[in-house]
């Protein structure tokens, strides 16, 4: 029984443009507490839900850029907050690439190449700098350097 | 035909259980949007089968599962997985879910486990 993609296509549109301004605003909340887990939790599962939507309409590029992000706030989870060093400009790429990406899908159907650098430094390993919201302790001074 | 609870944070992916298996002659009696309100809708409408996406908000899937083993030890639950959650599925099943079908779904896949979770004896 063949489903009328047409139909989901319009549906994936709507549902991932509320999924991506969910992303946006956890951004925002993240940015002001590097270490908030509703705000980690959801954009995991907002990428996790645009990378099932894509993977059933075919769209292998929106998949595998949803699919990287996910996986970066999977191990965002298991360090229990957003690492500094640009760690969070690059999820804001992300999400900046999902809506371009988007933004062709609903206006020709067809999705546009991932773009590959913005992959590969979703897929470097996580930095385990401290957070830019939590400053870095200075060296211990005790015992005195002789 | 079985009534069926259809329990995914995605309306997209509701939508998309819904028509496969009303073509195939069930009924969707039901739908939740995390696993609190799945819980709450297998209480209410008793379904002969519900269909559970894994990550969903309030509470996952695999709490679900649980949660809804426990009102019913006989609740027939398949689980909605994507690939890369083998380990989250072997969870479910341990928890007490009859099977699962992986995204993204084909229809006959989802209708052939459906057939089978719905067919066999307790």
């Amino acid at each position: 029984m063949p489903l009328d993609m047409a139909k989901y296509r319009a549906v994936f549109v709507e549902e991932a443009t509320e999924h991506l301004a969910d992303i946006s605003r956890a951004l925002l909340e993240l940015e002001k507490d590097a270490a908030c887990s509703d705000a980690i939790d959801q954009i995991f599962r907002m990428a996790h839900s645009i990378k099932g939507m894509a993977a059933s309409l075919e769209y292998g590029s929106v998949t595998e850029l949803a699919h990287r992000l996910e996986d970066r706030m999977q191990a965002i989870r298991s360090a229990g907050r957003v690492p500094g060093g640009g760690e969070l400009s690059l999820l804001f790429r992300g999400l900046e690439g999902l809506e371009r990406m988007l933004a062709v899908v609903r206006d020709t159907s067809h999705a546009p190449p991932a773009e590959p650098e913005l992959v590969r430094a979703l897929m470097s390993p996580l930095t385990t700098a401290a957070s830019d919201a939590e400053p870095k302790k200075k060296a211990p001074t005790w015992p005195p350097r002789r | 035909m079985a009534r069926i609870l259809v329990a995914d944070d995605a309306s997209f992916m509701r939508q998309m259980i819904r028509e496969i298996v009303e073509e195939e002659g069930h009924e969707v009696v039901a739908e939740a949007s995390d696993g609190v309100e799945a819980i709450e809708q297998f209480k209410k409408y008793h379904p002969d089968v519900v269909t559970m996406d894994i990550v969903m908000p309030r509470r996952s899937g695999i709490d679900a599962v649980k949660g809804i083993i426990e009102v019913d030890p006989t609740a027939r639950v398949v689980m909605c997985s994507a690939l890369g959650q083998e380990t989250l599925v072997q969870e479910a099943l341990q928890a007490g879910a009859r099977d699962f079908i992986v995204k993204p779904f084909k229809p006959e896949a989802v209708t052939a486990t459906l057939r089978k979770v719905i067919e066999k004896e307790d």
